[in-house]
């Protein structure tokens, strides 16, 4: 007895060090970690290989599905309008002139004097490649869809999904050096921003662990210089936009081609009446609405308002509700974000009801494209406002999907609640919902704040007054209010008080995200030495074996 | 795995100046996308004339007497880029505003009753605006100005509005007026440096930065 209370328990710092000589261990997380990393290389050249002879271009191993699923047919569809598309601007490229002085008045051209007859071959071969190339979009987006709704990356096809992605992004990329050739107000605009928006990749903050670095190799800069062609939209910048417009889709297609040769299979997996369909479609509506030209381009007036392309409406809405520098890396960054939640997405079962979480980033991602776009294209887009209700939802969405799947996995495991719920999941976006809201909400950081312009209104209704009555008679009588941030009230006030609650959001943010991935990589570890063990008895077993036989 | 290794270390060993040769051969590719310009990558943060000759004159004083009188005005800056043209004048587009006294610090300064600013949004490069009137700036720029109100400065394409009698500092800790009040700028516009003589306004000079 004596000795086992001369035995002291182990202090706090021996039991944290202990703790880190066990994650460091040949059998810990770490020790796993350290053997991945060595047998990346070798596992990463199979995974790939493995992924490229799956590979679906044009679904084409979806052939026979296609038939009575029209969802299965997007693939041939997308490439039959690709070939519209590529078919009309050949025809276009032999009117077309790329100069900043004749491209706005060629295109006037090709739309008014190029007819047989009264028939207006040009106003047709332009609408053909305009709405066909939406057409391209559209399908590519559906197809992007249709793949992550239906779990189609799964079994080894997250190749396929990527593909499809890429195809996306090169047809929006086509499309945005596509409009600029037309020399118009909405095109030049749009071109600024997208090669001014790249600057901000070279304004990392230098608490980013190497960000001065990637400041100094000036990699933002020279994309916008690479872009323009000097330091300014000019005949440069048209000549480079065409040459990238025609040489995205050439460069693709000899890709393509070659798959196709190597593998020999059917490209469009659709009949010829369904080309024939999808080819009158777009003929009308280049026919009831031709398409539009605008006013040219003009770099000394900024119109009010300016909209982009239809399929950049929500990114562009999102450049307005960010700090610039987050909204680039959000932009450059969202295709990163899809492919890791693409890779985050483990289980084998694909069906509807068994991977919510990421059925509901799929909802996310469509209804912020089709309610952003909606409330830009009316008008009724409120910067100050919307930001809030994004982020807001944003986190409800995740919750949503989070607490769909684990009412899923209990049932499918047979599992009491608290044995499969995810503490820190679940707080670090119930913290992140919180202290976004409020910060939105409370937080006076540039302007009148969200929550006084309901007591305006109140005031309005209560005191009889007009909106700037109202304003007047709260900055006499609750100034408590901070209703305009200026640099008196700030001096009076302190720091605001919007700083502080992100700054606590941040914080409670990254401790919770840490500490989640601390305890998920011990019960990792764990798991797998579980395994190894349970390896390591079966095999025992066998090698024992031969013994009894030895002793017969 | 022993067999290999000479093997091994000799396909390594081969493998890396044939990737260097790839490396370089690529370089000079990439580097042919890359415009030809007289100040290289600094072209778009450095100003490539402090002292322009002749002097371009941006406005009169006779135009800007009242209070928050504003003239708008191109100035013309040349900067050498390979085109057709060889060299490109960027054309800034700029304002000159009349500051009413009270806002004015230094009344023995006659400089500084005028502020002068390039049009170019420091968010996103657009062409911003002079906004005179409080709905307009509601309506058209999402930005509920308080009262009394003066003019703003407000940029369409992201709307970012600038308040002219507030200063902010720029990314070189100076401070500007044109304190960003709503919208994502990060910056008050970029200042132009100028002369008052003989009744006129000479801009001498820009600050850098910015996609022209």
């Amino acid at each position: 007895m004596a000795e086992l209370a001369m035995t002291p328990k182990p202090g706090l710092l021996a039991r944290t060090a202990a703790f880190f000589r066990n994650l460091v261990a040949k059998r810990g997380a770490l020790g796993h970690g350290y053997h991945g990393v060595l047998d990346a290389p070798a596992n990463l050249w199979g995974w790939l290989q493995d992924r490229w002879e799956k590979m679906d271009l044009f679904d084409e191993s979806h052939t026979e599905r296609a038939k009575t699923n029209p969802w299965y047919a997007i693939g041939g569809m997308w490439y039959w309008v690709w070939m519209l598309v590529i078919g009309s601007g050949v025809l276009l490229m032999i009117f077309y002139i790329p100069d900043t002085n004749q491209a706005f008045g060629s295109i006037e051209r090709i739309m008014e004097n190029w007819k047989i007859g009264a028939f207006p071959i040009g106003s047709m071969a332009r609408g053909l490649h305009k709405y066909g190339a939406d057409a391209f979009i559209i399908l590519a987006t559906m197809r992007v869809y249709r793949i992550w709704f239906t779990g189609g990356y799964k079994g080894g096809h997250e190749l396929s999904f990527m593909v499809a992605l890429l195809i996306l992004i090169i047809g929006m990329y086509s499309g945005l050096t596509g409009y600029l050739l037309i020399w118009n107000q909405r095109a030049l605009w749009a071109t600024k921003v997208m090669a001014t928006f790249p600057t901000y990749l070279d304004k990392n903050p230098s608490w980013i662990p190497g960000g001065d670095f990637i400041n100094a190799t000036n990699q933002g800069k020279t994309t916008a210089q690479v872009l323009l062609g000097g330091t300014s939209i000019g005949p440069a910048t048209v000549t480079r936009f065409y040459a990238f417009h025609f040489m995205l889709s050439f460069v693709l297609m000899i890709f393509f081609e070659l798959r196709v040769y190597h593998r020999d299979f059917k490209r469009m997996n659709i009949g010829r009446w369904t080309k024939l369909i999808i080819f009158l479609i777009i003929i009308a509506v280049a026919i009831f609405i031709p398409a539009a030209q605008g006013s040219p381009a003009n770099p000394e007036v900024t119109p009010n308002p300016i909209l982009s392309d239809w399929y950049f409406l929500a990114m562009y809405q999102m450049l307005k509700l960010q700090d610039p520098y987050l909204a680039t890396i959000l932009t450059v960054g969202i295709p990163f974000i899809v492919i890791f939640a693409l890779f985050m997405d483990r289980r084998p079962e694909s069906k509807w009801g068994q991977r919510q979480i990421f059925n509901w980033i799929g909802i996310g991602g469509l209804i912020y494209f089709v309610l952003f776009s909606f409330l830009i294209i009316n008008e009724i887009a409120d910067i100050h406002r919307d930001p809030p209700l994004w982020y807001y939802s944003m986190g409800l969405f995740l919750l949503i999907g989070y607490f769909q799947d684990w009412a899923y996995v209990m049932k499918r495991d047979n599992k009491r609640w608290w044995e499969t719920f995810h503490l820190f999941f679940v707080a670090f976006i119930a913290v992140s919902m919180l202290a976004n809201t409020l910060y939105h909400y409370f937080g006076d950081i540039r302007e009148h704040n969200v929550r006084a312009k309901g007591i305006v209104e109140q005031v309005m209704a209560a005191k009889n007054m007009t909106m700037d009555q109202a304003y007047g008679w709260l900055e006499s009588n609750r100034p408590g209010l901070n209703l305009w941030h200026t640099n008196e009230v700030v001096t009076a006030t302190g720091k605001p008080r919007g700083l502080e609650l992100w700054r606590l959001h941040a914080a409670a943010w990254l401790g919770i995200a840490a500490l989640g991935a601390l305890v998920g990589l011990k019960r990792w570890g764990a798991k797998r030495d579980a395994q190894q063990d349970a390896e390591t008895a079966k095999a025992k077993p066998k090698a024992a074996a031969p013994a009894p036989a030895a002793q017969a | 795995m022993n067999e290999n290794t000479r093997r091994t270390f000799l396909k390594a060993a081969t493998t890396i100046p044939i990737i260097g040769g790839a490396v370089l051969a690529m370089h000079s590719i990439l580097r042919y996308f890359k415009p030809t310009m007289a100040g290289g990558l600094d072209a778009l943060t450095a100003p490539p004339d402090t002292a322009p000759s002749p002097p371009q004159v941006a406005a009169e004083l006779s135009d800007l007497q009242t209070p928050w009188a504003c003239k708008d005005f191109i100035y013309v800056r040349s900067s050498v880029e390979y085109s057709s043209r060889k060299t490109q004048g960027a054309k800034i587009p700029g304002f000159v505003l009349r500051l009413p006294d009270e806002f004015v610090k230094d009344k023995s300064d006659p400089k500084s009753f005028y502020l002068i600013v390039q049009r170019i949004c420091p968010h996103l490069g657009c062409t911003f605006n002079f906004v005179p009137d409080r709905d307009v700036l509601h309506g058209g720029y999402n930005y509920l100005a308080p009262q009394p109100f003066h003019p703003y400065f407000a940029c369409p394409c992201h709307l970012s509005v600038y308040d002219p009698t507030h200063y902010q500092a720029n990314e070189s800790g100076v401070e500007l007026r044109g304190k960003v009040v709503s919208g994502p700028a990060p910056r008050p516009p970029r200042f132009m440096d100028f002369d008052i003589k003989d009744g006129k306004i000479f801009i001498t000079g820009t600050e850098g930065g910015g996609v022209g």
